[in-house]
Parts: C-alpha cells; sequence; structure tokens
C-alpha cells in the first residue's frame, strides 16, 4: 500500500523492480494482516446468515487478497477466478454426486450384499475422488492465476493423479511412513511436469531422498518409540492365558484377568505409555515437519530455467504455530464465556416453555449456534494467524534465480471450469 | 485529447512489460510507447474491466478479451480519471459491494425455503410415498435396519446373548411373553409378520423399526408393574409398525441428509449442524406420530381386552426417572401431555388383567431371574 504509493507514478527511467535485471529477484507480500481479518470476520457472519452458501465469495476474496498481495520480481499476481464460477462448478459437483449417493442407498436395500461392501467401496472410491477433486481443483486455481498478462495452466489427467496418490498412500502406509518422502517427491513431480507459466514448462527437482535424510530423524523420535511400546505390549501378554479366560466368559471376567499373570495391566501401561509419547512427541515436532517439507518443497520448484531456493528456518515457523495457540487459548476462553452464558439463557427458560417443541427448538438452536459460533471463530483465527503467515513466510524466504526468462514468455492454455474444484467441496478435501 | 499519465501494459501475449504512456481521449483508453506512432492499444472507456488488484494500483482488463492483457495505473489522478470517464471501472468498489448484497440476500432467502422445505416438505413427502413402498421393500429394509440396530443397541450383559428368553430357565418367560404378543397381534391383524423380542437393555424403553421389528428393553419390564403396561406399550410400539412410522423415518431422514448434507456442503461446522438440525426436525416430526401410536395403542388395548390405561401409568412412572437435562434427546417429546390424552380418552379397565398372575410372574422371568 504505502510502499506502492512511494512508487509512484513509476517513471520510465526507473523500472518498479530494479533487480529483475541481474537475473535474482525477491518475492514480498504486501497484505495488512488486520484487512486480512477483517474480511474473515466479515466472511464468517455472511457463512452464518447464509448457513454456508456465501462460502464461495470468501473463498474467492481469500484467494483475490493473497494473491493480489503477492509481489515478484516487481509484479502482483492476479486472482481471476469468481465466486459465481465456484457455485457453478458446485452445482456440477451435486448433478454428478446425488444420482451416485441415491443409488447406493437404494442398492443397498434391494440387495444386501451392496450393503456389506458398500462401506468399503464407498471409501476407497471417496479417497480416489478426493484426489481427483484435488487435482483438478489445482487445475482451476492455476489457470485463475495471471502474472504479467499470462496465465498459468496444469495438463495431465486428475484419474492418473488419483491412482499415482492412492498407490503412493498404500506403500507409505505398509512402511510406516517410510516412503512417504519419495511418494510426496512421485506426486510433486507429476504435478509440476503438467503445470505451465505461458510456454514455459515446470518440472520439481526436489528427490525422496533428500526429504527422506532431512525427516528420517523425526520419524526415529515418534514413530519408532511407538512401535516398539507397542510390540512390547502385545509381547507382555500371555495370550494363551488371557484367550483361556475370554472364552471361559463370567460378570467376573475382568477379575480374573487381573488377577491373573497375563500381564495385561503392564501392557496396557506399555500401549498407553507408547501413544501418549506418539501424540506427544507429534505434536511438539510437528511445526519442525512442516518446516522441513516446505522448505524442501520450495526449493525443489523449476518454471523453465526459473529456479527457487527457501531459506525457511524451523523456528519461524514455530513461531507462527505459537502465535496461533495463543490467540486460541485466548479465545477459548472467551468460548467458555459464550458456553456459559448459552446454558444460563437455557436454564432461565420457564420450565413450561421447554416442555413445548418451539422450547425444544429454541435451546436446540443456541447450542447449536454456540457451536457454530465457535467453529468458525477457530476457522478465523487459524486463517488469520497461520495461513496467511505461512503464505507470507514463503515468499519472503525464497531466493528467485533466473527471473531474466520472465522477460520473454509467451501465452499459451486456457481457463478450465471450476468442476474439480467443488467436487473437492462437497467431498471436503477443498483445500485454501 | 485528454489527460495522459505513465502506466504499465501487459499485452496479455507475452510476459514483457511496457512502460507506456496513456492517453484518454473522447472515447477511448489509448496505450502508447515512446518513439512509436501505432499505439499498442485502444480500449473504449464502455470495454475497459477492472480486475482484482493490490490497493494503491488500478488494474484493467479489456472486457470479453481472449487474452489477458492488462494496464495497470499507480498514478491517482490518472486512476480518478478513468474512473470519471468509464462507468464499468469502480474504484470504490460500490457495485461489487451491491452484488455482494444481493448475493447474501438472496442466500437467506434460500436458506429460509430449505429449512421451510425441511420443516414441511420433507415429512409431507415422506408420509405422501411411505404407503407407495412395497410391503416386500420394507421387510427387506426392516432386515438391514434391523442388523444395524442390533449392534448399535449393545447389550448390557455381555455374558449372556442379546436376546432374553433363549436360555432354558427364561424359556417359561417367553412362553408367556409370545402369549401376549399373539394376542395383541390377533386383533391387530397387520399386513406382515410381527416379531417382538426381549433385549438385555437396563434402560426403560422399546422400538419399533421398519419390517415390524420390535424391541422391549429389559429395563421397562424391571419398571412394569403389571402385564397390562407391557403390553400398553407393545401396543404402542405395534402402532408404529401399523402406521409404518419407521419407514417414513427412513425416507425422512434420508430426505434431510439430501437436503442439509448436499446442499450446505463443507463449511466450517457444517456437519454437526446436519447432524444437529436432523435431531431437532426429526424430534418436531416425531410427535404428531408419537400422538398417533398412543391412539392406536389405547384402542388395540380395548380391542384385546386390556387395560389401555396402563400406557399411562408407565409412561408416567419412566419420565419421572429421566434426567431433566437429556431431555433434549428424548425422542418422545411431552410426557405429560401424553399422559394426561391417554387417561382422558381411554376407558378404565373392565375385565381382568390381560395376562394372569402366573403368567405374568413368568414373563418377569424372560431375562432370568434376580
Amino acid at each position: 500500500m504505502s510502499a506502492i504509493d512511494a512508487a509512484a507514478p513509476v517513471l520510465p527511467q526507473m523500472p518498479v523492480a530494479p533487480e529483475v535485471s541481474s537475473g535474482v529477484g525477491a518475492a514480498r507480500f504486501l497484505g495488512s494482516e488486520r484487512t486480512f481479518f477483517g474480511l474473515l470476520a466479515r466472511g464468517a457472519l455472511f457463512l452464518i446468515v447464509t448457513l454456508g452458501i456465501y462460502r464461495f465469495w470468501l473463498a474467492t476474496d481469500v484467494r483475490r487478497f493473497l494473491w493480489g498481495n503477492t509481489e515478484i520480481a516487481g509484479d502482483n499476481l492476479e486472482y481471476s477466478g469468481t465466486a459465481r464460477e465456484l457455485l457453478l462448478g458446485f452445482l456440477m459437483a451435486i448433478a454428478l454426486l446425488a444420482p451416485v449417493y441415491a443409488l447406493f442407498a437404494v442398492a443397498s436395500l434391494i440387495a444386501d450384499w451392496v450393503g456389506g461392501i458398500s462401506g468399503i467401496a464407498g471409501l476407497v472410491l471417496l479417497g480416489l475422488l478426493g484426489q481427483f477433486a484435488i487435482y483438478r481443483a489445482r487445475r482451476y486455481r492455476l489457470t485463475r492465476t495471471v502474472y504479467r498478462g499470462i496465465r498459468l495452466y496444469q495438463t495431465g489427467s486428475a484419474w492418473r493423479f488419483a491412482i499415482l496418490s492412492a498407490l503412493w498412500f498404500c506403500i507409505s502406509v505398509v512402511t510406516l511412513g517410510l516412503a512417504w518422502p519419495w511418494g510426496q517427491a512421485s506426486l510433486e513431480r507429476f504435478k509440476m511436469c503438467h503445470t505451465f507459466y505461458g510456454n514455459l514448462g515446470g518440472r520439481f527437482v526436489g528427490s525422496g531422498g533428500r526429504l527422506f535424510l532431512h525427516g528420517v530423524i523425526l520419524w526415529v523420535i515418534v514413530i519408532v518409540p511407538f512401535v516398539a511400546g507397542s510390540v512390547i505390549a502385545v509381547a507382555l501378554v500371555d495370550w494363551g492365558a488371557l484367550i483361556d479366560i475370554m472364552s471361559a466368559g463370567g460378570a467376573d471376567m475382568w477379575e480374573k484377568i487381573e488377577s491373573s499373570d497375563a500381564n495385561v495391566g503392564a501392557a496396557v501401561v506399555c500401549a498407553l505409555a507408547a501413544l501418549a509419547w506418539l501424540i506427544l512427541s507429534a505434536a511438539l515436532l510437528y511445526p519442525m515437519f512442516r518446516a522441513i517439507v516446505l522448505r524442501w518443497w520450495i526449493s525443489g520448484l523449476r518454471i523453465g530455467e526459473m529456479s527457487a531456493t527457501s531459506r525457511l528456518r524451523s523456528g519461524q515457523i514455530y513461531k507462527i504455530y505459537l502465535r496461533f495457540l495463543g490467540y486460541a487459548l485466548l479465545f477459548a476462553l472467551a468460548a467458555a464465556v459464550l458456553v456459559a452464558l448459552a446454558a444460563f439463557i437455557v436454564g432461565t427458560l420457564p420450565a413450561a416453555f421447554k416442555e413445548t417443541p418451539a422450547g425444544e427448538l429454541a435451546s436446540g438452536i443456541v447450542f447449536l449456534g454456540t457451536y457454530v459460533l465457535i467453529a468458525l471463530g477457530y476457522s478465523t483465527i487459524y486463517q488469520s494467524t497461520i495461513t496467511i503467515r505461512f503464505w507470507r513466510l514463503s515468499f519472503e524466504t525464497v531466493d528467485l534465480a533466473g527471473l531474466g526468462e520472465l522477460e520473454n514468455v509467451r501465452a499459451s492454455g486456457a481457463a478450465s471450469s471450476a468442476f474439480g474444484e467443488d467436487l473437492a467441496d462437497a467431498l471436503d478435501v477443498g483445500g485454501l | 485529447m485528454g489527460a495522459s499519465g505513465s502506466g504499465i501494459f501487459f499485452d496479455g501475449k507475452s510476459s514483457e512489460r511496457h512502460v507506456v504512456t496513456i492517453v484518454l481521449d473522447g472515447q477511448a483508453l489509448i496505450v502508447k510507447q515512446e518513439g512509436q506512432e501505432t499505439p499498442l492499444a485502444v480500449w473504449p472507456y464502455d470495454a475497459l474491466e477492472q480486475v482484482t488488484s493490490p490497493d494503491g494500483v488500478l488494474r484493467l482488463a479489456l472486457h470479453g478479451s481472449a487474452d489477458l492483457a492488462r494496464v495497470e495505473v499507480r498514478d491517482p489522478t490518472l486512476a480518478g480519471a478513468i474512473d470519471d470517464l468509464s462507468i464499468p471501472v469502480d474504484r470504490s468498489g460500490m457495485t461489487s459491494r451491491r452484488s455482494r448484497r444481493k448475493v447474501v440476500v438472496w442466500s437467506m432467502a434460500a436458506m429460509a425455503s430449505l429449512l421451510l422445505m425441511a420443516v414441511f416438505g420433507v415429512p409431507y413427502a415422506a408420509t405422501a410415498l411411505t404407503p407407495l413402498v412395497p410391503y416386500a421393500a420394507e421387510m427387506k429394509l426392516g432386515q438391514a435396519v434391523d442388523r444395524q440396530a442390533r449392534t448399535m443397541f449393545g447389550n448390557d450383559d455381555p455374558s449372556k446373548p442379546l436376546e432374553c428368553g433363549t436360555s432354558s430357565e427364561e424359556k417359561v418367560g417367553a412362553a408367556a411373553f409370545g402369549r401376549l404378543v399373539a394376542r395383541l397381534e390377533a386383533v391387530a391383524a397387520l399386513p406382515m409378520p410381527l416379531s417382538v423380542t426381549v433385549i438385555r437393555k437396563n434402560d426403560a424403553n422399546a422400538v419399533a423399526l421398519p419390517g415390524g421389528h420390535v424391541y422391549v428393553f429389559k429395563g421397562l419390564i424391571d419398571k412394569a408393574k403389571n402385564a397390562d403396561e407391557v403390553a400398553g406399550v407393545i401396543a404402542h410400539e405395534i402402532g408404529h409398525v401399523a402406521h409404518r412410522d419407521g419407514t417414513r423415518t427412513v425416507l425422512q431422514g434420508a430426505g434431510l441428509s439430501f437436503l442439509f448434507g448436499m446442499v450446505l456442503g463443507d463449511f466450517v461446522g457444517g456437519g454437526a449442524v446436519v447432524i444437529g438440525a436432523k435431531t431437532v426436525l426429526q424430534m418436531s416430526y416425531s410427535r404428531e406420530v408419537e400422538a398417533a401410536a398412543d391412539r392406536y395403542g389405547i384402542d388395540l388395548m380395548q380391542k384385546a381386552g386390556g387395560d389401555a390405561r396402563a400406557l399411562a401409568s408407565i409412561l408416567d412412572r419412566i419420565a419421572g426417572a429421566i434426567e431433566p437435562g437429556f431431555k433434549v434427546l428424548l425422542n418422545h417429546p411431552a410426557t405429560k401431555e401424553r399422559v394426561a390424552f391417554i387417561m382422558r380418552t381411554a376407558r378404565p379397565a373392565a375385565g381382568a388383567a390381560i395376562l394372569d398372575a402366573s403368567d405374568w410372574a413368568a414373563l418377569k422371568t424372560i431375562c432370568g431371574k434376580g
């Protein structure tokens, strides 16, 4: 804002971004957090009164703000998507999903076996559709990103991406997460190889092995004690004795188990300790994990001959999370007061009124309203502390090289529909 | 020749940044590059489109253009002059605010009509559709719901099977219970077979599922003072079966899930709101349904020669035992009102009890002695 005002009017002899000529340029984020918070708070209010319909407009506003205030080599990004497109895509997603949903419901009533497999099949299908939607949503956002009068775009089959993603998910689970870095690298390669800025193609050069080396210590700290604890817990139990008692049954089964020498007590303590370690260490190390992955990811991005190197430090990410935690705690206090108030209001209603359906409806609405206020409050705090700071930090800690190429990129690619974006919304996997 | 000033132009074909002079003439904005006679672009004022930009920058596009050519003006005086000349350009954001207001107002209207649909449309549609569901389909549905319900109930005494009346010491009670049910079923003359089961649940409750499955909880039998009270509750549940309320509830649930789940999608906390709204709405539907089942139960008890007022006495006793805080979760609302209604409508007991004393004593042991 003020920085731009100071630069205007732009004189022909004085380019806005003198760094361009040297080939190395900075990226900055100029958005004010206060403005962003105002936008989110107003959006939350509108979300309540429209029971959620406003989310398309809020999402568009958020992106316009983030994109528009991001400056790379002296020029700002532009988000050219509209809420109307998102709404249309959402309607398309409903049109597709509603018959599938109805079909499953009817089929499971007619044939028993459908009901039996629909749970698992539904999960697999939803997982695949979710990844499909994530890829399509990325395509939509890229084609709505304009920089210097040229759009970015994405090719590639969303189904192939979904299948690739599902395969890596299975491998990661089987290897207890050890294969995850290679999966990420493979999926990022897929995404970036199908990403274009005008006639410049993207690439991803981050390697799974490198991410593995950076992150394996976290895995050792978080996962190894948990697995070891679980294995010890299982080994401690004398399964033969336990099964004998269980199969005998009876009301005093638990007492018998306690008094027997099946070691169940020790095993339970061991398993709980392992679980506590998993949760505690994961929570403490999560910001460091985010920092490692983000640094690795940004440093692996290439478009044409342009390259990015991230100087992101873990401490900066910890600061972001601590700030969120502070605000979240303050909000929790406010929420406690709100809940007490809601309980008080319901408590003071005359008993005769509470007996009537209108009374039950009223107290139901008071509690639901309180819940929605709290949920929206947390989401607003999250976005106005974590989302925006991650965005800002990502751009402020990046060194861009090879920007000379920006001087002559030719336009290519066309805008895509918002269908995938809103499939993601309908499936609850929608991101930023 | 009008005002002029400097700006930046991207032609939409290449990423090259042109530092240009912008001239505002009578009809159009003209983009000129120093040293060139032919302008880079001539954009009529009414075809200008303001696109998103950070504060302090006026970014313009040509409406309906296939490429993404952009003019950026950072000079506030020049930007003001363009705003004055072009109707679509709206630096104050008034047009966008107005369209935003329209969105909010129309969404609220849409939500109001959605709620009306949920409160009146869904129950009406479910009631209209229920008689069209073939009995064979209801039986199928009943089997599916029955399987789910059994796992959902959970057994309060895991050392024994969920169903009472299976072991040898419980067989006598089961036989007495069977005689009671048979007497009611004979009078009711339902279009599908009835299956009434006592299960090991300590709550004083009973439920009717689609397809003629009725479950009476052990807690209810423990709380009952005589056989007529148990019979009254079963008669009420047979009312649900005869009215096909289970099927209607499934249809209503599906309708509400669709309305709220699909249309509202996922905004934060949306899932809980959907479940909450469904509970509250289904509760409001259930009122009339319970009253109808009570009327049916009274009628059936009188035809079967039992004490129709026994339902009122057991309802009163159960309701007294329920913690007031859980009122919202109960799906049998306004118990007092129902008790009063039954006492008003039902004739006092005329003849003997519906089961003789020895059968009633046997029935009490259907879930084992003690």
